[in-house]
């Protein structure tokens, strides 16, 4: 069990090491952003103030270091445009992409994982084909296709609800909306397969010929092993809780931390746009190490082999 | 597998039982799949007008106009030919990202699952990573800050769901491994790039296909949604998400400039996902 736990906390280290440096050696290789943020007719003195501020003057392998001896302490630079510290900046923007994807997750939840019981259940008939194919159109319409329609449906011929902005609960029914629908679609082709792939086993066989009523089979030994594939996908969902609205929020033109990403991208915010990239890693991983804990509670197997999933 | 039971089956009836088992849905995907591909090899020859020709009269026109039968843009160029040269481009790019993507996580599955040990921590600790990470965010900060070509952006879309095919392959092959035909000709002799390429590759290639297919939409997907938040394909060019996202300007007074291009990819991607879901039904070994 300790190592199971080493080994977990490890790679999540390490992953987390990997994101760093793929900002760094993305953002700082891609260009001088001393002449992007005081622009071409600069004062050669103006920008070499500005790369000594920063410290982008120094080699790159010591940058490098620094980089990393930075942000072990916290300290995730400041915003290029206007000074102020690019975790703030980015902790304010939160709490309004959360507004969006928890509600989200939460509709991703309560229609996927049934929709897709059912459908297993129900196998080859019709109510199957038909959250199948809903399923599949679901998760196949992008989801700016989606926010536009809702917008084009509800917004401008109904006027029932806002297009954008984030004035009032009314404004953030479209995006959630829109959120969910794709979501629920994964996770009930996602919940569908897990149980398929369960009811197939020979210890459902043996439960039902034993003369356990079928309700019981389901519930006692087809839901809890389904629920392991299950809960890897929904495990994925809860880590892009702050990511995963990039397309939507800019939509909906709703202030979260997607919109601030898209704005410090074209902005070429370097601070802002590592601090979002890092905060995107460590909730992924985080999320991811949970769901290995789980599996390991789930599944004894898993816990007993060392960590290691068979092939 | 299928391919060898269709040679081995009498001539005629046997194709033709074969194409009786494809169901209405499937066939309807196939031919829309096979309109789009026309529609993208003669982009030339089927585009009524330049994409990029203004007509300045005939700005905004609505959609079922003689000469413009999808309407035209605010800058009245026609509709329908830039939807052509949007289906070409966006085809273009899933295409060439499909291919690289397969044969760069093909290869390292190979590699992961010819010499265990460190490479193959290496190999799975990268796709944990890629799988990990959204990897919007990631193409999101490589694009914007590199600036986006049409090349750039092949490559990059190349990188998107490599490690599922890695995955596969690594776990296939060692299972072939394990396998009688591979030792086999291991003990006579061949090269391990022989075992790998002419005797393992044919025997899990239906299973690859079929994560093709399956990761194909995603990436038609991933290209509109960058393109549509500007950092894609880059104007003069035109994908089809492009048009969503300048169309969405124009979404009250002009809601044709978007929804042409929204449906050819919403069309697109079911029909590839259809196909995909009935292939991998008929033909992944490892769900019978």
């Amino acid at each position: 069990m300790a190592r199971f736990v080493t080994l977990r906390l490890l790679r999540a280290a390490l992953t987390i090491a990997l994101v760093v440096t793929f900002a760094f050696i993305v953002l700082r290789m891609s260009g001088d952003p001393a002449q992007i943020i005081l622009g071409p007719e600069a004062d050669p003195e103006a920008i070499r103030a500005f790369r000594k501020s920063w410290g982008l003057d120094a080699p790159l392998w010591q940058q490098y270091f620094q980089y990393f001896g930075a942000i072990a302490q916290g300290e995730l630079g400041r915003s290029m445009r206007d000074g102020r510290a690019a975790i703030e900046l980015v902790a304010e923007r939160i709490p309004a992409t959360l507004a969006l994807t928890l509600p989200a997750l939460f509709l991703k939840l309560a229609i996927g994982i049934p929709a897709g019981i059912f459908a297993a259940l129900n196998r080859g008939r019709f109510a199957d084909r038909a959250i199948m194919l809903l399923s599949v159109a679901g998760f196949t319409v992008p989801s700016f296709v989606l926010g536009l329609v809702l917008v084009l449906v509800f917004a401008v011929q109904l006027g029932w609800l806002p297009s954008g902005g984030q004035d009032s609960w009314r404004h953030a029914i479209l995006p959630i909306l829109t959120l969910g629908i794709g979501g629920a679609a994964v996770l009930a082709r996602f919940t569908r397969s897990a149980m398929l792939e369960v009811l197939g086993q020979p210890y459902i066989r043996t439960a039902s010929a034993k003369g356990v009523p079928w309700r019981l089979v389901v519930t006692g030994h087809a839901l809890p092993n389904a629920a392991i594939p299950t809960v890897t996908i929904v495990g994925f969902m809860v880590g892009s809780l702050i990511a995963g609205a990039v397309v939507v929020e800019s939509v909906f033109s709703w202030p979260g931390v997607g919109r601030l990403l898209v704005v410090a991208v074209s902005n070429r915010d370097l601070a802002v746009v590592q601090c979002i990239l890092l905060l995107v890693a460590a909730t992924m991983v985080a999320s991811n190490l949970i769901v290995d804990f789980l599996y390991g509670f789930l599944d004894p197997r898993l816990r007993h082999a060392g960590g290691k999933a068979g092939v | 597998m299928t391919d060898r039971a269709l040679d081995n089956a009498p001539a005629r009836p046997g194709h033709l039982a074969a194409l009786k088992a494809i169901p209405p849905l499937v066939w309807v995907a196939i031919l829309w799949l096979a309109a789009v591909l026309f529609v993208a090899i003669f982009a030339d020859l089927v585009a009524p007008y330049s994409y990029t020709a203004p007509n300045l009269r005939n700005r905004l026109v609505a959609p079922g106009h003689a000469l413009h039968w999808l309407g035209t843009d605010e800058l009245g160029r026609d509709v329908l030919s830039r939807l052509i040269v949007s289906i070409r481009i966006s085809l273009l790019i899933a295409f060439g990202a499909t291919v690289i993507s397969a044969c760069f996580g093909t290869a390292l599955g190979f590699l992961a699952a010819y010499f265990r040990g460190l490479v193959e921590q290496a190999v799975l600790m990268l796709a944990d990573f890629q799988a990990s990470m959204p990897f919007l965010i990631l193409a999101l900060a490589v694009l914007a800050f590199f600036g986006s070509s049409l090349v750039l952006l092949v490559g990059l879309m190349g990188l998107f769901g490599w490690e599922r095919y890695a995955r596969i392959a690594r776990g296939l092959a060692i299972s072939a491994g394990a396998q009688g035909y591979a030792s086999a000709v291991t003990q006579l002799g061949a090269p391990p790039t022989q075992v790998y390429l002419r005797h393992i590759l044919p025997n899990i290639a239906s299973t690859l296909i079929v994560s093709m297919t399956l990761v194909f939409p995603e990436v038609i997907l991933l290209e509109s949604g960058l393109s549509f938040l500007g950092l894609g394909v880059q104007p003069p060019m035109t994908s089809l998400g492009n048009m969503v996202g300048f169309g969405r300007e124009y979404i009250t007074r002009a809601p044709w400039i978007m929804l042409a291009p929204a449906s050819v990819i919403v069309l697109t991607t079911l029909s590839v996902s259809l196909l995909g879901d009935w292939l991998r039904d008929r033909l992944d070994p490892t769900l019978q």
